[in-house]
């Protein structure tokens, strides 16, 4: 592939135009994905320079977690060991993938100020560039996962490509919130603030370390709750329980509108993105 | 894949930067007359910098520009500008030819990896695929002449070869046009050496080199052209043998 022997850049201006280069940055970043799987390696490799056990580190506090939060509600709340454990460790790890994404998201531009500023790359390869790290840390994860289930023999329940279709929902609606605090995060410097103190609210207020039957007259407070949707069409399947058709209405309606503004956005932006740095 | 030879047109370029966070009332306008930095303004509500004003370029295939002017007069705007990361506000930049920028030595070098792996990922950046970087690690690492070094982490490394390192890396990769700020004068006698017989090659492939810097030696070494920028506002390209009335002017 030969990259880029012909640049150029106008003044141009109006909806019309913007949006065409927009949409030319997307699709350059398709055709660069190997850059932006390779960035997000070096960083993987990168950040657990030195450490013996790399991202399985994490993997490992995840699993100390799962335990001992997995022993104690189960105790508090009454219910059986053998389903809320699996419970909780797929939704720790699932909702890790939400977090990381977004959280790092804020940093995908800042971070990538050097070479935003000298290159001509399409923006989108950054924005990707995040995802896939948060896919290769998941991946580290997914040890839990497997154990967790064969370990509690799910596995003989479990409907895989369900809960992979789901992954692919969790990832594309993480993928445009993450390009959008990264924008947001570039020309503000308060919003990574914000955005971690709402994913860690947002942690809390889902059925991670709860289960959503106990909220009885509170029903609403769930639909509405799109990290519950998210995280239940990865979930459930693995758990062999049904997901409610309507999670996947809200799902592929938040991906097509999250998708849709964050582009737009991204389309009046991105000319001024390389200053706000 | 070498259809048209490399050239760069900017028309009427104009590049101004947003302030952001700055509040506007306390920038005073006197310091638009200040000569150094470009010119301070207001377009549609925000404070801006006019670092770039109506700047007209035509290079073709053999030009070795050289720019000079003062601290803030738009150099390394305009070779950003021209590698693509900026995008004009008014007029256009065209470039034709793969585009190598050295701009900043620390583009893609994580200090913590090794020589090796900064190679790999400064390659990456400048679109060549593992198997080519695979294939030219060898002459790079020679070029680089840090021999054991490499396999070190980058951080252990002085500027000096941080310097050596960035420039075989950024070079290895076939380019037509080549911009280069100010820092070319890394590295020992011997590197200079080296880097200069690198530099001449590239140009005779017929390629475009563009060279920001205040040293006349320098621009006379490596530059047929030369164009001078004052406050965004560029002068006539002209013939290296004027440099010292440019200089004067």
């Amino acid at each position: 592939m030969d990259t880029a022997t012909h640049m150029l850049r106008t003044g141009q201006r109006g909806t019309l135009f913007q949006l065409q280069m927009a949409g030319r940055d997307l699709r350059n970043s398709f055709g660069r994905m190997g850059l932006a799987w390779s960035l997000a390696w070096h960083d993987v490799s990168s950040r657990y320079r030195g450490s013996i056990l790399g991202p399985f580190w994490i993997t490992l506090s995840m699993g100390l977690m799962t335990l001992g939060i997995g022993f104690l509600y189960a105790n508090l709340f009454a219910i059986e060991l053998h389903v809320f454990l699996p419970y909780v460790a797929l939704g720790i790890v699932f909702f890790a993938v939400m977090t990381g994404t977004v959280n790092e998201g804020c940093e995908t531009f800042v971070q990538a100020a050097g070479i935003l500023s000298q290159t001509s790359l399409p923006m989108f390869t950054f924005v990707w560039r995040t995802v896939l790290r948060n896919l290769i840390n998941l991946a580290h994860h997914l040890v839990i996962v497997v154990a967790v289930l064969i370990f509690y023999g799910y596995w003989r329940t479990a409907n895989v490509p369900l809960a992979l279709l789901g992954l692919v929902l969790m990832v594309l609606n993480a993928g445009w919130l993450s390009m959008l605090v990264g924008i947001a995060s570039a020309r503000f410097r308060d919003i990574p603030q914000i955005v971690t103190s709402v994913m860690q609210f947002a942690l809390f207020m889902s059925p991670v370390f709860w289960k959503p039957g106990r909220l009885k007259d509170y029903q609403a407070f769930l639909d509405f709750n799109p990290f519950y949707h998210l995280l239940e069409a990865v979930r459930a399947p693995l758990l062999g329980a049904p997901v409610q058709a309507g999670s996947y209405l809200f799902l592929v309606g938040m991906a097509v509108v999250g998708w849709l503004v964050t582009f737009l956005i991204f389309a009046r932006t991105r000319r001024r993105i390389v200053h706000y740095l | 894949m070498k259809t048209p030879p490399a050239s760069i047109i900017c028309t009427d370029l104009t590049l101004r930067f947003p302030v952001y966070g700055v509040d506007a009332k306390s920038l005073k306008k006197a310091l638009a007359r200040v000569a150094v930095g470009g010119r301070l303004g207001r377009h549609s509500g925000v404070t801006d910098v006019t670092a770039l004003q109506s700047v007209s370029l035509k290079l073709q295939a053999g030009d070795r520009l050289g720019l000079i002017g003062h601290n803030g007069s738009g150099k390394t705007t305009l070779l950003r500008a021209l590698s693509g990361a900026y995008e004009p506000d008014e007029g256009s930049i065209e470039v034709q030819g793969r585009i190598a920028a050295l701009l900043d030595l620390g583009l893609g070098i994580d200090p913590s990896a090794t020589g090796y792996e900064n190679i790999r990922l400064r390659g990456r950046i400048a679109g060549l695929t593992s198997k080519e970087i695979d294939e030219r690690m060898d002459e790079i690492a020679a070029f680089t002449g840090l021999g054991p070094f490499l396999a070190m982490p980058v951080k252990t490394y002085s500027a000096g070869m941080q310097g050596r390192l960035a420039f075989a890396a950024a070079t290895a990769v076939e380019c037509d046009v080549l911009l280069m700020d100010e820092w070319i004068a890394v590295g020992d006698a011997d590197f200079q050496k080296l880097a200069h017989k690198r530099l001449l090659k590239l140009v005779e492939r017929a390629g475009i080199l563009v060279l920001a810097t205040h040293e006349a030696p320098l621009l006379k070494l490596y530059c047929n052209k030369v164009m001078r920028l004052d406050g965004g506002v560029a002068s006539e390209v002209m013939d290296i043998r004027k440099l010292d009335e440019l200089l004067a002017g």
